[in-house]
């Protein structure tokens, strides 16, 4: 009776040169990893794309080719949507990134204590979470109770009501606002470490030879910052594109859409109106704009090396 | 070929995963059927979200729902049931989520018209035969309320309780400028347009903010939608539902008196407020002091009851200002409603908790009384006789209006509605174009 074995996956493993088992190891470290970004990242998107091409609501699901996406750039609301997105990060990525940047180099002149205090100062809106800083700012912004109406009623000796949020002028600007005061955190933290690692040697040096200041940041902090500008930069724009819960919280996108985004479009579109084909339709539209967005940043702000 | 291999391996991973998701878990208790014919030993595990309908214990929100848990755990200890509270802003749109993510609760609290739109949409289990097994039908106070928890063929909800939707005054500073006696007090309190309007000027003129029109979100718009369609007779769908109708004359009437009230000042404009900042203006005044609000209930009258008291407020409730002193009142109806999760024994187990919410002879009272509702049984009997606050409550169920919050698109209309109203306030859009935008676009998603 014959007692052959089946080759096991360790002799067949052995069997292999040092550098494919070194390989395969790589792989079976990888794989976990790699199911996770498959089944949470690219397999949602794949099907967001997918279903883009669909009639897709509570009740229907049929295909419609690109029909969403023809009637996107029809759709006035999702062109005044498109409209704040991009006024949103014109304005507030370079505010942002100029005003972290300027706090850093300032904060990094200071003492240890007065550093960690600021950053813990900058920092806080970003670990308190959106929810109660929202709170706190719609509790500011309320037309009748509000501190600032109260403040400026003080000021102007007579009743003031505005609607920071209801009024078309104002709204899109206090959006701004909190979406700077709860961005800067991050970027200042990043740009005092980028700071903390450039070589003395060479700043002490430029010194010694007789240069400013300014000549100092421009020729040897900004280009040892660059990098990390680079991903302050990148990360803002795209964390501003998908501006969604200070929106959904305050204004709802009111008043008329006035400070509506895309990404709070998507959401009132999916889970709002049930539509969520068209939904899905502005998620792609949307990604492909940051995508846009994104290599220019890199083409501008990359180094040669 | 590496690009090849990861991919391989990967693919390998998902299927292996969903093979081992196919085996029978044996040890999830959601998915073990009884043992015994006994429906107290059965077992489950099921979850139940409510939205905060209910008044608070000690400020804590679910913990009367957590003591009903308790409760019902000592008739049935093996069902376990977890508790989620979600709020009138952004629970509609986590249960759509939890739907689409196959993650839906088991038993939902909330009130018609988003339940019937989710039985519309195929995700809850019909409740046919409860309602026939507990004989409600039988039982039950107003036809309408059985119909405003169905679609025409079956019952999605299954109802508790009701109460009308009205306006509460500060009593406190009507007397303080002896103006109290202008409020109507007696019977159903109904009173004019022209009434209403003339007192509103008068409190304007001694520094009080009037009525605020909120229209920042969806968040307690039945209250816009009634108090506006009643100053001018319109109404907000045709009486036989067929369609929106407030681009009739009277409705368009309806939104240029809102826009006259809110310019001459004795009307508030909010066009980024709820109806929720609305309440909170009223009931806790800072800056300044409202003298009515549009959106009142018993049941809020309880919720709001500690804010009121902290600010030294009396609040009175009175019936909606209507052109011919005959308003059409919306009415809350509370009911629960069972998600089909595809699992016959979470199904039986919700079942058994909602009946035992709503029917069981001491719990399902005291549930009625904490919604500060009316039962829907009339085996229930007067919960609050000698009260005359829930007396004029239950003599306004006289004015109930048709229900429309059950017809198709009801949900989808209502960003229309609070958009509309936003950008008549805001000046974007004039009365007329307001009223026209709401209505094409309410008749779109009604007949879509």
């Amino acid at each position: 009776m014959s007692t052959q074995t089946k080759p096991s996956i360790k002799t067949w493993f052995d069997s292999k040169s040092p550098k494919t088992r070194q390989t395969l190891t790589a792989y079976i470290f990888l794989a976990p990893a790699l199911f996770f970004f498959l089944g949470f990242v690219i397999l949602p998107v794949a099907i967001g794309v997918f279903t883009s091409l669909f009639d897709y609501t509570k009740t229907s699901f049929a295909f419609n080719g690109i029909d969403n996406y023809t009637r996107l750039f029809g759709d006035e609301i999702f062109l005044k949507s498109l409209k704040n997105t991009i006024y949103l990060v014109v304005i507030a990525v370079p505010i942002i990134v100029l005003f972290s940047l300027f706090a850093a180099v300032v904060l990094y002149q200071k003492n240890a204590f007065i550093r960690s205090l600021f950053r813990t100062i900058f920092y806080l809106p970003v670990v308190t979470g959106t929810v109660a800083v929202v709170v706190v700012w719609k509790w500011m912004f309320d037309p009748y109770n509000g501190v600032l109406n109260y403040v400026l009623s003080i000021i102007q000796g007579t009743e003031v009501n505005i609607q920071w949020l209801g009024d078309a002028n104002f709204a899109l600007w206090a959006i701004i606002i909190i979406l700077i005061t709860t961005s800067v955190g991050q970027p200042i933290i990043l740009y005092i470490a980028a700071l903390g690692n450039l070589d003395p040697s060479q700043i002490e040096a430029a010194q010694v030879d007789g240069a400013n200041n300014w000549q100092v940041f421009r020729h040897i902090k900004w280009p040892g910052i660059l990098p990390t500008t680079l991903y302050v930069v990148v990360i803002t724009t795209i964390n501003t594109f998908q501006c969604f819960s200070l929106i959904q919280l305050l204004t709802s996108g009111g008043p008329n859409y006035n400070t509506s985004t895309i990404m709070y479009l998507v959401y009132e579109t999916a889970f709002k109106l049930h539509n969520f084909g068209y939904a899905n339709a502005m998620g792609v539209v949307l990604a492909v704009f940051i995508g846009i967005f994104s290599i220019v940043q890199f083409k501008l702000f990359q180094t040669k090396e | 070929m590496k690009k090849l291999l990861v991919l391989l391996m990967a693919l390998l991973m998902i299927v292996g995963c969903t093979n081992a998701a196919d085996e029978p878990k044996k040890e999830d208790p959601k998915t073990v059927t009884p043992s015994t014919d006994d429906i107290t030993k059965m077992e489950a595990e099921i979850t139940w979200w409510a939205f905060p309908t209910f008044a608070t214990v000690d400020d804590t929100s679910g913990k009367y729902e957590e003591s009903l848990v308790a409760k019902f755990n000592e008739k049935y200890p093996n069902i376990k049931v977890k508790v989620e509270m979600i709020d009138f802003q952004n629970g509609p749109e986590k249960i759509i989520t939890a739907v689409q993510g196959k993650t839906a609760p088991d038993v939902l609290f909330d009130a018609p018209g988003r339940i019937v739109d989710y039985g519309r949409a195929g995700y809850l289990v019909k409740l046919d035969d409860m309602i026939k097994e507990t004989k409600l039908a039988e039982d039950i106070t107003s036809e309408n309320i059985l119909k405003a928890s169905s679609d025409g063929t079956n019952y999605w909800m299954y109802p508790t309780s009701a109460a009308p939707f009205i306006m509460a005054v500060n009593k406190t500073a009507l007397e303080k400028e002896g103006l109290f006696d202008k409020i109507p007090q007696t019977g159903a309190r109904t009173w004019t347009t022209a009434e209403f309007e003339a007192l509103s000027k008068e409190m304007a003129a001694k520094g009080y903010k009037g009525v605020e029109i909120y229209a920042g979100g969806q968040g307690g718009d039945q209250g816009t939608r009634a108090f506006i369609s009643n100053l001018t007779g319109a109404k907000i769908m045709k009486d036989d539902l067929s369609a929106y109708d407030m681009d009739s004359e009277a409705g368009i009437k309806a939104f240029e008196y809102i826009n006259r009230g809110v310019k001459e000042g004795w009307l508030e404009g909010n066009s980024a407020g709820v109806a929720n900042d609305a309440l909170d203006h009223f009931a806790t005044p800072v800056n300044s002091t409202f003298w009515a609000v549009n959106l009142w209930s018993a049941n809020l009258s309880k919720a709001r009851a500690g804010q009121l008291a902290e600010a030294k407020i009396e609040a009175f409730s009175v019936n909606l200002p209507s052109e011919s002193g005959k308003p059409q009142l919306e009415y809350l109806v509370n009911g629960y409603a069972i998600f089909d999760n595809k699992d016959e024994t979470r199904a039986k187990a919700a079942k058994e908790f909602v009946k035992f919410l709503a029917d069981d002879a001491v719990v399902g009272k005291e549930n009625v009384l904490a919604t500060n509702c009316f039962p829907v049984r009339k085996s229930f009997g007067d919960l609050y006789t000698g009260n005359a606050e829930m007396q004029f409550n239950a003599e306004s169920a006289q004015y109930y209006g048709p229900y429309y919050n059950t017809v198709k698109g009801f949900s989808a209309m209502r960003p229309f509605w609070w958009g509309s109203l936003q950008s008549m306030l805001t000046g974007e859009k004039t009365p007329e174009e307001a009223a026209k935008y709401f209505t094409e676009e309410a008749n779109k998603e009604l007949n879509k």
